[in-house]
This record gives structure tokens, C-alpha cells and sequence, in this order.
């Protein structure tokens, strides 16, 4: 009966098909890699019960659900069964325990292990999960660039732990990145990128040529890229430029300072090395070159300009860090005559200095080409941005990515965002982003951080908070006065403000006694004789300095720092000289005529800090400043006590070299 | 009534199906292959540094020497770091392979834990157990293995 056999046939094609599935999964490779982990784990084990505990493990699906943070599934540990086993160290891939920093493996039940590396955590086959298949969703962040993963939940600057991550965060904000792209929460980032109109009154032809041209050529620490402009295009921006008249207030102020006498050099170099400009600007390299380059400055930028700059930095561009010093107007002319008499470029021709004559339609085109390159994003007055936004770039797809021409390329996001910063007009034809000039080391940095741009918020709970508080700025007068001496280019202020300075000013008033701020506005002195970059000597009026320390004591304090620790204990400086000859103190500080010079000098400790501070300071250095290094030596309320004491008995510091009163 | 080519289509689709199995189903697992795994990955980073990159462990390590211990003991551990000439007993060199070799692990993290006072040695070493975390500790350790000569 052919239709009985064939039934027979068909039934049994059936049972076959219907085999396929449970065979499959049995057969699926991490079952073998969790027999072969059990056996591994168990040879490593530590104890009987242990290695017993490994072996009775069922073979299954192992996962990780975390319904808080975006509902992520990662069965991941499913095949990297050791992450969590120490004894699996050093173990070979997929069974190696994971690397030991803040939050593994001791977070892993929290974070799981995408939120971190990317890839597919449902996937439960290599490639899959690894995301390397074709359509497999997200592919894993390349090991190299793994503290992408850190900075998804870590927003600010400087994350601990991750060196690379905020490196290159450091970098987007030097370079000015965000002045021409948009990230959410940044918007109102702007260059300090000087405006144009006193660009005429500035330079001159030539000088602008050579910087148009290249202005790492010109200036090593210029923060402008490069835009491989044509001899045409710089023609045109030229013009344009010198047809900007200048604002008459300060076209009109370097004309004025033109017409006046030379100063005597001599005295320009001493108040240039005692106002401490090196600090920020370099000459031949030395300064921390934060700020331009002056080796050359005289064979760049018109005498007149500079008398004026000096005088008035604001007026020229508002958004500059530069203080306004206090200097008169003959010092300002001596500053100047000493940068004419050796701060020139002795190569540069005769002519190097001499204005253009304005062709008007030359500079109607370069108007045209200075919208069209985007300088104003820049250098303009508005808050207009010219790139696309960088919102969820780190999530971007490599195939919605345009890689042009360049066949050499791997398709992966981290290969294109690394050759868009190293070379970014070769990925495609009319491309507008100039050339940084980045070292490798320094793109995979800014790739590290633009990965951690992700599209998908991380939850409330799993960001991490600001370590520094918003507070306050001060308005009025003193507003005045920190504005004009750009105290927030240096100093932290909450949340607020640059790093250069170790000296965050938010809890000025609890730390440091209002008289010795006073003074030392006015005449600032070395603290810590290691660090390079000083407080500039302002030549700041007496009132002024009177006015901001009057402001940090009354204002800018910290609750949880006493004001009297003493109150009701005894002062026992004795016991607390004793305990700071004992401890080890002297390693990093000058005290007398010994000490190491790491930390500041505490000779005249009693006249600089308040015994509040120095108490809650010795109670844990690292709450008020994470990185410090000073060791917290863990004392008792008495030894604290008994230090602060000693030190507040330190009143008179031996007379510091080189500082003229 | 021809079921012929319903059976031939039948055998085929399991067929199919047995291939796409075996298509799917990586190549045994193997140990040596799965780590090479990871290291594709970093090497096909466009911009990885030219010095071999260290272990993340050992980075973090390092990270915490350059930041806490190189003032004294120098970047290479060699004992000459720019402060180390403001210290009497100068600070040890740790590349010194006699050293390296009399320290255990324990003895080095004991040291940084409680200072030179803790062990016995000069006080000018602090104690660091308050301010780096257990792992931190092991992990400079780790890193200072790294300058045995």
C-alpha cells in the first residue's frame, strides 16, 4: 500500500523535523563551555565544597535582568562564567575573572555588562552577542576604547578611573568642539575665540596670510584648526577682515595707544616675569600654553594693539580668559617696548605688519566664505552652532556612515570617528571640518568620548551625580571684580570654573583667614613651590582685595567646617609638634629650615589657614578634594586637635626669596 | 496522484534545516581561540597607543603610583623621584631586583597599607590604607612588580 508507506514515511520526516529543535539546543556551544567552566572552576577551587558547588551547576542560560535600567537582559555570564570567581584569574577567555576597578565585579548584579562594554545581551551565540554578525543589532565597544562605557553614566569631566575617557573630554572643550556641534545639557558652550571686528587694528596682511594659512605654524598653542584654505579663499577672508572696521571703541583705543611714546624694556621684563604671564602664555614653549605663544607676538600683532589689549582685554573679546592687570599706563608701554625689543620674528620681512588696501568685492566674497566655512560659530556674536549635533553618536550604526573613498577603513563607528578626527575632509567630498593635528593617543581619547555619547538616556538612578555643587556667583561690585580678573579661568568656583588653579575658592572663607587673602591678592606669593602654573600678580587695588576677601569670609563657606574646633577642648601644640615630627609631615612640607617640597609650606600655616579647616582637613583630606595627596592618617578628634593647634602657633614664615613687597 | 515531489520537498526542507544547524554552530569551542578574541578588537582601534598596552588592572595601577607614589619613588621605582631629595633615609629603589625578590606581595601591601612607622622603616612613607581602597593597594603593587629589573 503506497499510501500507508508513505504515511509511514511522512510520520517518521516529522518526528525527524520535530527532533531538530531540542537537538539543536542541545548542541548549542555554551552548554560545552559551561561543562568545560565547571571543570576548570572546580580544578581552581579553593575548597572541597567549592569545586563540588562548581560541578553541581545545571547547565542553563545564565542572565542578568535589570528592569531599572532600561529593562536590560544581559546573558552574558552565560558563557563568561568566571567574572565573578577570583580564583578563575588569569584563566583563559571566556572563563578569565573580570578585571578588579570601582564597580567590578562587585557592581555586576547591578549594572549587568552591557550598560558598560554595548553588544547584545540577549544574543546567546558569540557572534550574536558580540554583535560581529551582519544585523546582529550594536556591536561591543573595541577594548580600547572600553571607558566609552564609564562615561554613559559619569558625566562630568574627570571620571576616576577612566584616565582615557577624560582625556578626551579635557580635549573637546580645548579644541572647541562643541562651538560648532550641539550636545544636549552644553548648548551654551562658546570658543573663546576673539570677535573679528579688531582683527584690522591687530595684524596685518601678511601676518593674517601666514595664521589663515596655518596657525599652528604660526602660534604652537593656537586652538584654531587648520582649514587648508586656498591662497584665494585667505584673500578673500583677508579682506573681508580688514573691511571690518573695528568697533570705534576699540579701533579708536589702539589708535590712541599708537601715538604713545615708547617704554623702557628693561622694566617690561621684569614686571612681564613678575606678573607671572608664563603661567598661561609661552615663550619658546615654556608656560602651561593655555594662551598664546609670545616669542613672536611683536612680528604678529601692531604695538598700539597691544598697549590697548593689556590695558582693556575684555574690550576686545569679552569671552577671553586673560585678567585685566593693574598695571599703569607707562608699565603697560614698558611691557610692550620689551615684547618689540625681543619677542620678534627677526625672519619675517619688513612689510609683515602692513594693513591691506580693502578691495570692497573681494571682501564681499570672503563675507560670503566666512558664513559658508562656518568661522562664525567661533568667532561670532551668537550662539549659533554650524556642525551637526553629537547627541547619540556613540550609538550610531556604522552602516548609516559615510566613509567615502576611504577603502582602507575597517566599517566600524570607532574607525570612522577616529579618521573623521585625523582627516576629516577624506570621508567624502565637500566635508567642511577643518584639521586639529590630534596625535593618536590623543584621538582615541576624544573617540572615548564621544562613544560615551549615547542614544539612549541612562535612567536617573544610574547617572552619577556631580561631585561639585552649583553655587552661587557673586554680583555687584564683586562680580565686577572677579570678572575683571577672571578668577573662574583658573579657580573652581561649585561646579563652576577652570582647573588650573589647586585651589577650589567655593569654601575660601571657612579655609584661609580674610587678612592673609587680602594680601595675597595683592601680592601673590609661591605657595607650593612645585607647581608651575602661579597665581598671576595682579597689581590688584587695595579696596578690591579688601572687598573679595570681605566676600569669601562672609559668604563662601562650608557648614561643615568649624568655625572654633577648639571650643570647649584643649590646645595642646606641644603634643601636636610632636605628632608632626613623628608622622611623617615633613616628607611633603616645608616647615623651618627641612621638609619636602610636594605640599605647600606650613612655616606660616597659622597666618594662611583657619584652625577649622586645618582640623576638618586632617580629619580626611579627600572630602574636600577626591585626588589629594595627602594621606588620610585617620587621627583621633585629640591628635586632629593637637596638630591643629601646633600649626596655628606658626605665625611667621621666613622672608620668601625673590618676592620684592 | 504524484506525493513524490512533496516528499522530495520534505526531505530537502530537513535537510535545510539539519545545514543551517551545522552552518549556525560555531567551530568547537576552544579556549586559545576565544581569547584571540578579544585582542582583534583592540587591534583593529584605529588609534592604539604604539607602547603594548597594559592590562586595565595594571593601568589602573600605574595610574595611582604616577599620581600618589612617583613624587618620591620616581616613575621608573628607581628611588628618584623630585622630591625624593628632601627625604632622609631616601626612599627605597623598587626596581631593585634583591628587593623584589625579598618582598612578598604581602609584605609590599602591608607597607603601603601602614606606612614606613606601620613596618618598622621610616615614618616619611605615609600610611595609605585610609586613602586607597584595598583593590587600589594590590593593584600598585601590581604595577610596581612591574619595574623588577
Amino acid at each position: 500500500m503506497p499510501l500507508k508507506r508513505l504515511f509511514a514515511i511522512t510520520s517518521l520526516l516529522f518526528l525527524a523535523v520535530l527532533a531538530i529543535s531540542p537537538v539543536k539546543n542541545a548542541l548549542r556551544p555554551y552548554r560545552s563551555l559551561q561543562r568545560q567552566f565547571a571543570r576548570l572552576a572546580a580544578s581552581r577551587a579553593r575548597s572541597q565544597a567549592a569545586a563540588r558547588a562548581f560541578q553541581a551547576r545545571p547547565v542553563a542560560i545564565q542572565q542578568i535582568w535589570l528592569p531599572a535600567l532600561n529593562n536590560t537582559v544581559d546573558r552574558c555570564t552565560t558563557c563568561h562564567l568566571g567574572v565573578a570567581e577570583p580564583t578563575m584569574a588569569g584563566a583563559p577567555a571566556p572563563f578569565q575573572f573580570h578585571a578588579r576597578s570601582t564597580h567590578t565585579p562587585a557592581d555586576l548584579e547591578r549594572f549587568g555588562c552591557t550598560s558598560c562594554h554595548g553588544g547584545q545581551g540577549l544574543a546567546t551565540s558569540k557572534e550574536e552577542a558580540h554583535g560581529a554578525a551582519p544585523g546582529s543589532g550594536g556591536p561591543m565597544i573595541p577594548l580600547a576604547f572600553a571607558e566609552a562605557g564609564c562615561g554613559r553614566c559619569h558625566g562630568a569631566e574627570q571620571v576616576p578611573g577612566a584616565e582615557i575617557l577624560s582625556r578626551g573630554r579635557v580635549l573637546m572643550d580645548a579644541a572647541g568642539c562643541l562651538a560648532c556641534h550641539g550636545v544636549k545639557g552644553r548648548e551654551g558652550f562658546r570658543s573663546d575665540a576673539p570677535p573679528l571686528e579688531a582683527m584690522g587694528p591687530k595684524t596685518g596682511g601678511e601676518a593674517l596670510r601666514r595664521w589663515l594659512h596655518s596657525p599652528r605654524e604660526v602660534d604652537p598653542n593656537a586652538t584654531m584648526p587648520d582649514f587648508h584654505l586656498t591662497d584665494v579663499q585667505i584673500n578673500q577672508l583677508s579682506h573681508y577682515l580688514f573691511n571690518l572696521a573695528g568697533t570705534a571703541r576699540t579701533a579708536g583705543l589702539v589708535q590712541a595707544a599708537a601715538k604713545e611714546p615708547a617704554g623702557d624694556p628693561a622694566n617690561g621684563k621684569k614686571l612681564f616675569a613678575e606678573a607671572r604671564c608664563l603661567t598661561c602664555h609661552t615663550v619658546e614653549g615654556k608656560g602651561n600654553g593655555s594662551a598664546p605663544e609670545l616669542s613672536k607676538v611683536a612680528s604678529r600683532d601692531q604695538a598700539g594693539w597691544l598697549l590697548a589689549f593689556i590695558r582693556d582685554p575684555h574690550a576686545f573679546n569679552p569671552r577671553t580668559r586673560m585678567p585685566q592687570y593693574g598695571f599703569n599706563a607707562a608699565e603697560t608701554r614698558d611691557i610692550v617696548a620689551y615684547f618689540e625689543s625681543e619677542f620678534r620674528d627677526f625672519d619675517a620681512p619688513k612689510d609683515i605688519l602692513d594693513p591691506i588696501a580693502v578691495n570692497q568685492s573681494t571682501a564681499e566674497a570672503g563675507a560670503r566664505l566666512y558664513r559658508q566655512l562656518g568661522c562664525f560659530a567661533c568667532h561670532g556674536a551668537s550662539n549659533e552652532k554650524f556642525g551637526p549635533d553629537l547627541n547619540g553618536i556613540g550609538d550610531k550604526r556604522a552602516g548609516s556612515l559615510e566613509f567615502g573613498n576611504r577603502k582602507d577603513l575597517p566599517r566600524t563607528l570607532p574607525a570612522w570617528l577616529d579618521a573623521k578626527i585625523a582627516d576629516p575632509r577624506s570621508l567624502g567630498q565637500g566635508l567642511k571640518m577643518p584639521s586639529y593635528g590630534f596625535s593618536a593617543p590623543d584621538r582615541r581619547a576624544l573617540v572615548t568620548a564621544l562613544l560615551a555619547m549615547g542614544a539612549v538616556p541612562v535612567p536617573e538612578a544610574y547617572r552619577s551625580a556631580p561631585a561639585a555643587k552649583h553655587v552661587s556667583l557673586p554680583g555687584g561690585r564683586v562680580g565686577q571684580i572677579f570678572d575683571r580678573y577672571r578668577c573662574l579661568s583658573c579657580h573652581r568656583f561649585g561646579d563652576q570654573g577652570g582647573d588650573t588653579s589647586t585651589a577650589p575658592l567655593t569654601f575660601e572663607g571657612s579655609k584661609c583667614k580674610p587678612e592673609w587673602v587680602a594680601d595675597y591678592l595683592m601680592l601673590s606669593y609661591t605657595i607650593r613651590p612645585i607647581l608651575t602654573d602661579r597665581m598671576p600678580v595682579f597689581r590688584m587695588a587695595r579696596e578690591d582685595a579688601a572687598l573679595l576677601a570681605q566676600t569669601f569670609e562672609t559668604f563662601y563657606r562650608d557648614p561643615a567646617i568649624p568655625d572654633d574646633p577648639f571650643k570647649d577642648k584643649p590646645r595642646e601644640p606641644e603634643a601636636g609638634r610632636l605628632l608632626y615630627e613623628t608622622q611623617g609631615c615633613r616628607a611633603c612640607h616645608i616647615l623651618g629650615a627641612g621638609g619636602g617640597y610636594f605640599g605647600p609650606p606650613l612655616s606660616e600655616a597659622g597666618k594662611r589657614l583657619k584652625p577649622g579647616w586645618v582640623y576638618t582637613w586632617m580629619k580626611g583630606p579627600q572630602k574636600w578634594r577626591a585626588d589629594v595627596r595627602c594621606p588620610d592618617y585617620g587621627f583621633s578628634d585629640t591628635d586632629a586637635l593637637r596638630l591643629t593647634a601646633y600649626l596655628d602657633t606658626l605665625r611667621t614664615a621666613p622672608k620668601q626669596p625673590g618676592v620684592a613687597k | 496522484m504524484s506525493l513524490k515531489p512533496a516528499v522530495i520537498l520534505l526531505l530537502l526542507l530537513t535537510g535545510g534545516a539539519c545545514a543551517r544547524r551545522k552552518a549556525a554552530a560555531p567551530p568547537a569551542p576552544q579556549p586559545a581561540a576565544a581569547e584571540t578574541a578579544a585582542q582583534p578588537a583592540a587591534a583593529e582601534a584605529p588609534s592604539a597607543p604604539p607602547e603594548p598596552p597594559l592590562p586595565y588592572e595594571l593601568r589602573l595601577g600605574r595610574a595611582v603610583y604616577r599620581h600618589y607614589c612617583a613624587t618620591c619613588h620616581g616613575e621608573t621605582g628607581a628611588g628618584d623621584g623630585f622630591n625624593a631629595f628632601n627625604l632622609d633615609p631616601r626612599p627605597k629603589d623598587l626596581s631593585d631586583p634583591a628587593l623584589q625578590k625579598a618582598k612578598s606581595d604581602a609584605d609590599l601591601i602591608d607597607a603601603v597599607r601602614r606606612g614606613g612607622a606601620g613596618v618598622g622603616l621610616s615614618p616619611l612613607m605615609p600610611p595609605w590604607a585610609r586613602t586607597l581602597t584595598a583593590v587600589q593597594i594590590e593593584q600598585v603593587v601590581g604595577y610596581i612588580r612591574t619595574f623588577r629589573k
